[in-house]
């Protein structure tokens, strides 16, 4: 689904990425991204929906480059992301903006989207007025419109609590599986990553570190040295 | 002499007057769009009134200098525009804070035409002129050639000017500072700096230099009741194609249109108005995002 | 909570069509009752004001709807207005058109001189394209002053209309006429307005004033977020265009002033204070601005005021006088509810 060469993305004379490879299948598969901070998760994510031009290297999606393509491009294809800063319509009411995104992208399965982030007691409610993990949800929901095949998600827990981030784990978990997607999370809240992705990659400063099943990684030395490393 | 020699030295001396004009006028311009540009990177803001304050100068520098001559004036209006800048902050700037950045300039744009509208009430509406003092005035011959003295100074002011802009951006903890925000907004308040009074520093000296601006004119262009139109125009002109926000690229782009809007009037009179607007659209083509790395696309 | 729920049950087809039929006949009705009741009871004068108010309420109309669906303020309104009757009194003297075709020719370059221009600024975030519609605007003004073009456009004398022909059966000189002109000026007022009501409940005033909000959002959820703006831009300089076309068959001259800031800036106020949101505060703001403007007779004055007007209707009153009328009546009605 997802194949990524060699890619770099430097902000000026900052590398936020050096040479990262990595290679997500489809069907089902949850891939958790993680690593202490200023790894570079972020703009890993941004480079491959298009956010960001890298530097070098190449962004393959489904065998085909689309290093170049517009983000844009990249949603009407079937990726999309959500945002680790909650990216909604703030004037609109829930329902107005899933109903916009959902006529443009030709998807008339709403109700789905709407029952998988459970929103049905919000719809009629200005995205402005609800709770912030409400509004996390929508940002989510906007992603989910249009069948995507790659979901990317950017922090879904960020300012959500630990039980509120598991639990949208498990539904996204449920969500990947049921519709055969594959899903990529950068995430900093280890324990929810380890309890639902099927695999998960580790970066550090910029570089790929591992790339394994939850336990493996757990146990690896170089994964714990690197927290540690920070930490300390 | 050989006609050969003669016509490369004659082309040389048009060469170099080009440039030595470029300069007189992008030395004006430098002094008022840096203050623009530095406003906007700090705050988001742009004042659509800068021009009128520019025209305030003038008009009181002439006021001035009728009555003590042109060094006072050039004295006098800084600081009293400073002031100026320093009541606009207190009274225009801070109140509307938590406004959206386009009500905030609509504002600025609705006083400067309130300003402009109380200087033609008092001073009519025919153009005056100021003459030079008399150290400034004439001609020096500098290599064959004949140049006003006057249009020395003001490079000398222009080049002062940018010379202390850049000692401030580099050197200083305030200028750091601005720097940083202009180039990325989302940069929080750093400690140690207080950024309401730096706040209120730029804001009083980009309109103590508009004014300098002002004096400075009275004797190189006309002082006129249109002047804070065109002024602002130009100004916002050399701010986009500089990028919002950059400083440096508001320089470059002021010595950019300075050359561009000589060359046209030598080179294409029957255009030369029009010169800067079509100097803006190939740079709008080219580079959406002006040359420097500002903030004009959304 | 349930009160939001209970208040958007009304949004349900059925009340929807009543409310869209209701707005129909009101307009038609006020269509109608408009164009003829004043010619009979106001006299020459008024209706000459009336009609420059509602081609300045027509103007206004462009730069609300700009300014409340796109977020976008353009300033440069007037050298579409002016540089519409450029076009046509060019048109007519130099070009020998007929005067529809004239209009037609005059039109169709103003929406391309829009569309291209728009091309290149309407991607700029807010600030940079209000700052470059001046620009533009300026430069407009500058184009028709340059002495090269001065046996076109008359400089700064301005041109006079050779007004002969007709246009779909109207003899020219009709136009001239006030009662008539204000029949004429008050139609296409109304229906100018309607439309852009009608726009900015549609789909693209929907996206317009989604990508005014999260630009980028909508970018990552598949819209091409540059069309929909351009789009925006050029229907609103035709309308400018459509107002400009209007003064030039009543006025029979153009000249620089009509081009200048000081008509954009006038448009803006009346804008204001109108009331953007909605068609009908533009349509009256231009009303009370030219009628305010008659009163304040001096140049120097009006210009005075409309700086003032700008900083206290932005400053205080920023839903303008529609606006703040029909809140005041939402807050009386849900008074009323509540006891």
């Amino acid at each position: 689904m997802l194949k990524i060469e060699k890619l770099s993305v430097s902000y000026g004379s900052l590398r936020a990425l050096t040479g990262v490879d990595l290679e997500v299948g489809g069907d089902g598969v949850f891939h958790g991204v993680i690593g202490p901070n200023g790894a570079g998760k972020s703009t890993l994510l941004d480079a491959i929906c298009g956010r960001r031009r890298p530097t070098s290297g190449i962004v393959r999606y489904r065998d085909e480059d689309i290093t170049r393509r517009s983000v844009t491009w990249r949603r009407r294809h079937g990726m999309a992301r959500s945002f680790q800063r909650t990216s909604i319509f703030q004037d609109l009411t829930i329902r107005e903006q899933l109903e916009l995104v959902a006529q443009h992208l030709g998807d008339d399965r709403l109700d789905d989207v709407v029952e998988v982030m459970d929103l049905g007691a919000y719809l009629n409610q200005r995205a402005g007025r609800i709770a912030y993990g409400v509004q996390r949800r929508v940002d989510v929901a906007l992603a989910l419109i249009g069948r995507p095949r790659l979901l990317l998600m950017d922090e879904p827990g960020a300012g959500l609590s630990a039980a509120e981030t598991l639990r949208l784990f498990q539904h996204v978990r449920d969500l990947v599986r049921e519709r055969g997607i594959a899903a990529i999370v950068v995430e900093h809240d280890v324990d929810a990553v380890f309890a639902c992705c099927s695999t998960v990659t580790v970066l550090d400063l910029g570089r790929h570190l591992a790339t394994g099943t939850p336990e493996a990684i757990r146990a690896d030395h170089r994964v714990i040295a690197a927290y540690l490393g920070t930490a300390a | 002499m050989p006609p050969r020699d003669a016509s490369r030295q004659k082309s040389a001396a048009v060469i170099a007057l080009l440039i030595a004009n470029s300069l007189a006028l992008a030395s004006l311009l430098i002094m008022l769009s840096s203050g623009l540009a530095l406003i906007y990177g700090l705050r988001d803001v742009i004042n659509f009134g800068h021009g009128a304050i520019y025209m305030l100068g003038a008009y009181i520098g002439y006021t001035i200098a009728l009555v003590g001559g042109f060094w006072l004036a050039l004295f006098l209006v800084p600081i009293l525009l400073a002031l100026l800048g320093i009541v606009f902050e207190y009274l225009a700037l801070r109140p509307l804070q938590r406004r959206t950045h386009i009500e905030v300039a609509l504002v600025t744009l609705g006083l400067g035409i309130i300003l402009g509208q109380i200087i033609i009430f008092f001073y009519g509406g025919e153009a005056r002129s100021v003459d030079a003092p008399k150290i400034l005035s004439g001609s020096i011959t500098v290599l064959n050639l004949s140049y006003p003295v006057y249009r020395l100074f003001l490079i000398v002011m222009g080049l002062g000017s940018c010379a202390l802009l850049a000692l401030w951006l580099r050197c200083t903890p305030s200028g750091l500072y601005v720097r940083a925000v202009s180039q990325d907004p989302s940069v929080a308040r750093m400690m140690g700096i207080n950024a309401d009074r730096l706040s209120l520093l730029v804001t009083s000296l980009s309109t103590a230099f508009a004014g300098i601006a002002g004096v400075l004119a009275g004797p190189y262009l006309s002082i006129d009741p249109g002047m804070d139109i065109t002024m602002i125009v130009n100004c916002l002109i050399i701010v986009v194609i500089g990028g919002t926000g950059s400083i440096g690229g508001a320089i470059v782009a002021a010595l950019l249109f300075g050359l561009v809007q000589v060359a046209g009037s030598v080179f294409l009179p029957n255009l030369a108005s029009l010169v800067p607007y079509i100097l803006l659209m190939i740079v709008l083509l080219i580079a959406p995002g002006g040359i420097g790395r500002g903030r004009v696309l959304s | 909570m349930t009160g939001d729920l209970q208040r958007t049950a009304t949004g349900a087809p059925g009340g929807q069509l009543s409310r869209i039929s209701l707005v129909l006949s009101g307009g038609a009705i006020a269509l109608v009752a408009g164009a003829l009741v004043p010619t009979y009871l106001a006299g020459d004068f008024v209706l000459r004001l009336g009609s420059e108010g509602l081609l300045l309420g027509m103007l206004a109309l462009s730069v609300a709807f700009m300014m409340n669906q796109a977020g976008l303020v353009a300033l440069g309104a007037a050298s579409i207005y002016g540089g519409a009757g450029y076009l046509f009194a060019i048109g007519m003297s130099d070009g020998g058109l007929t005067p529809a075709v004239a209009l037609c020719v005059g039109f169709l370059v103003i929406v391309a001189y829009a569309a291209v221009l728009g091309a290149l600024i309407v991607r700029t975030n807010p600030l940079a394209f209000m700052m470059l519609t001046l620009a533009a605007g300026e430069m407009i003004s500058h184009a028709v002053l340059l002495e090269g073009l001065r046996d076109y456009t008359g400089g700064a004398d301005g041109l006079v209309v050779r007004m002969n022909g007709s246009i779909l059966g109207i003899d020219v000189a009709e136009f001239a006429d006030p009662a008539r002109f204000w029949s004429l000026a008050w139609i296409v007022t109304v229906l100018v307005g309607l439309a852009f009501w009608s726009l900015g409940r549609s789909r693209l005033g929907a996206i317009l004033r989604a990508v005014r909000e999260n630009e980028e959002r909508m970018r990552f959820s598949g819209f091409n977020t540059f069309v929909p703006r351009l789009v925006a831009y050029v229907l609103v300089n035709a309308v400018a265009a459509i107002a400009g076309f209007l003064h030039v068959l009543n006025a029979g001259f153009v000249s620089p002033e009509s081009l200048g800031l000081s008509v954009s800036t006038n448009a803006l106020v009346a804008a204001l204070m109108g009331g953007i949101a909605g068609s009908l505060g533009p349509i009256l703001g231009g009303l009370i601005f030219s009628f305010a403007q008659d009163e304040f007779g001096a140049r120097g004055l009006t210009q005075l005021l409309t700086g003032v007007a700008i900083v206290l209707f932005i400053v205080v009153f920023p839903r303008g006088v529609v606006g703040g009328v029909s809140s005041a009546l939402r807050r009386f009605g849900s008074r009323r509810e509540m006891s």
